[in-house]
């Protein structure tokens, strides 16, 4: 049976700086230094970390971060922002793309990571799915998010996110969301999109005990064993280096090297009722969207459809072809994919200040 | 125009094993994505590019892409400088999958070692083992898993 390296702290959690730039050095340890794969399974300080490719001051309220004392920073894969702090498991995973057992291709990647967390999360008695565009979820709600980067040739850095607890009202008050226009509904909008460990299992449980389940799913799925280590000289030279030179650095963490940032809303009358639409934008892309209003559906159903949609083009017909993807019939009831395309197209086309 | 096993591969372009194209009209080599990897990555987020005049050697990572939530790299086809790049992706990032062979073209290198070079690249009938080998492999990864 291989090894493979484990780096693990369930006890003190790590600034954003020191945990991404232990991140980032596993595929650069894969692929310059020799290393089998990695896993780094740790919690942060509370924090917010945004996409590779994010605008992060329209992502975050950062006078808010400052008062409250929440750090930022941005990581080096992609996707959107996450909420961290000391009872969010935090994943950084070292792997070769060719390591046998993970399936070939974007897609492929995903999905084969996707499923050891599944494999986790359901031997803690949690009953999980994979949905479209890198989530976990459970009954429509999200537990888990992952996300990557290919570093070198054939090295990748996967990132997830698991739930353990989640503090809405911080994000509420942090991020930068179109739908926290809505500050009543603010905080029964994002209950109904997100759960977490705790909820589902209705009763406290302790982070080395989910990490023991993840460290348990890798092992089972790869045929491998874990050996506690730690960074060695190599990789604790690579991590000040990206400390010093990435993770503290203003240029890196207010990088410019981002799609523009828009935000829309849009109200659209239908037979079913009136669709309201908040809509986040990155550039010709959805970043995030929240369908609501005063139609009949259920949770599940409105997650699906906008987990169809992150992540993917704000154009008319690609709108209309993921929507299609998952639609089935009486989704939301009198509403079609055509009237629900179009409302989605009315908020792109009014924009809202941040 | 070339369709191999449902990818459009045009015939007049040469292909790089990690899926940038490149068309060459002298010295100038015009590179973007192919087909094969646009269909494979879904909708693209972002394309970080390179500055001009910023120098490559042939197979070195020369910019980034984002697809959902996956950040792969773009691989300078033939190495040289960069003399142009397509502005028009930082408004319209779908280019790249609507037109992958006409606006969505991503950089344009001065070649510095065409002839060279383009023997490294496939063209024509030499792709089709490639593209066989791309979709052999993941479906036998499919299989495994």
């Amino acid at each position: 049976m291989d090894s493979w390296r484990l780096f693990k702290d369930t006890v003190n959690p790590a600034s954003t700086a020191l945990g991404l730039s232990i991140d980032d050095t596993l595929p650069l340890s894969l692929s310059q230094h020799g290393s089998p794969p990695i896993l780094h399974l740790y919690t942060f300080k509370p924090s917010a970390i945004v996409g590779k490719y994010q605008d992060i001051e329209a992502a975050l309220r950062l006078d808010r971060c400052k008062d409250r004392g929440i750090e930022y920073n941005r990581r080096s894969t992609g996707g959107g922002t996450v909420i961290m702090g000391p009872e969010v498991v935090a994943l950084g995973l070292g792997i070769n793309i060719d390591q046998p057992g993970l399936k070939k291709g974007i897609g492929g990647i995903f999905e084969s990571l996707s499923t050891i967390l599944i494999t986790a999360l359901q031997d803690l008695g949690i009953k999980v799915g994979f949905r479209p565009r890198n989530d976990l979820e459970v009954d429509g709600k999200k537990i888990a998010g992952l996300s990557a980067t290919l570093e070198t040739e054939k090295a990748i850095l996967f990132h997830a996110s698991l739930l353990v607890d989640f503090d809405i009202p911080l994000m509420l008050d942090i991020m930068n969301q179109p739908a926290l226009k809505l500050y009543d509904k603010g905080y029964n909008c994002f209950s109904q999109r997100i759960t977490t460990i705790k909820e589902q299992l209705g009763y406290d449980i302790d982070m080395a005990t989910v990490i023991g389940a993840i460290e348990k799913a890798f092992s089972q799925k790869f045929s491998v064993s874990f050996e506690k280590d730690e960074p060695d000289t190599w990789e604790k030279k690579s991590i000040k280096d990206l400390i010093n030179n990435r993770y503290t650095n203003p240029d890196w963490i207010f990088s410019h090297k981002h799609p523009r940032s828009k935000m829309g809303i849009g109200e659209f009358k239908t037979p079913g009722g009136l669709l309201e639409i908040y809509l986040s934008l990155a550039g010709s892309t959805i970043e995030h969207i929240i369908i609501t209003g005063d139609f009949f559906s259920t949770t599940k159903d409105i997650n699906l459809l906008e987990s169809a949609l992150k992540w993917t083009s704000a154009k008319r017909e690609k709108i209309e072809e993921h929507l299609s993807e998952v639609w089935k019939e009486d989704m939301i009831h009198g509403v079609t994919v055509n009237t629900l395309t179009e409302a989605i197209v009315k908020a792109k086309e009014n924009p809202v200040m941040r | 125009m070339a369709i191999i096993k449902g990818y459009d591969m045009p015939d007049e372009l040469y292909y790089h094993e990690e899926h940038s194209w490149a068309r060459v009209e002298g010295n100038r080599v015009t590179v973007g994505m192919d087909d094969m990897f646009q269909k494979e990555a879904g909708d693209i987020v972002f394309v970080d590019l390179p500055d001009e005049e910023d120098e490559f050697e042939q197979g070195e990572v020369c910019g980034k892409i984002q697809s959902r939530k996956w950040i792969g790299k773009l691989c300078a086809p033939v190495s040289g400088e960069i003399v142009e790049i397509n502005e028009e992706l930082e408004d319209d990032t779908s280019l790249v999958n609507q037109d992958p062979y006409g606006k969505g073209w991503i950089l344009v290198i001065e070649a510095t070692d065409l002839e060279n070079e383009l023997t490294n690249l496939m063209q024509g009938d030499s792709l089709l083992p490639f593209i066989d080998q791309e979709i052999k492999r993941t479906e036998e990864e499919r299989a495994k898993a």
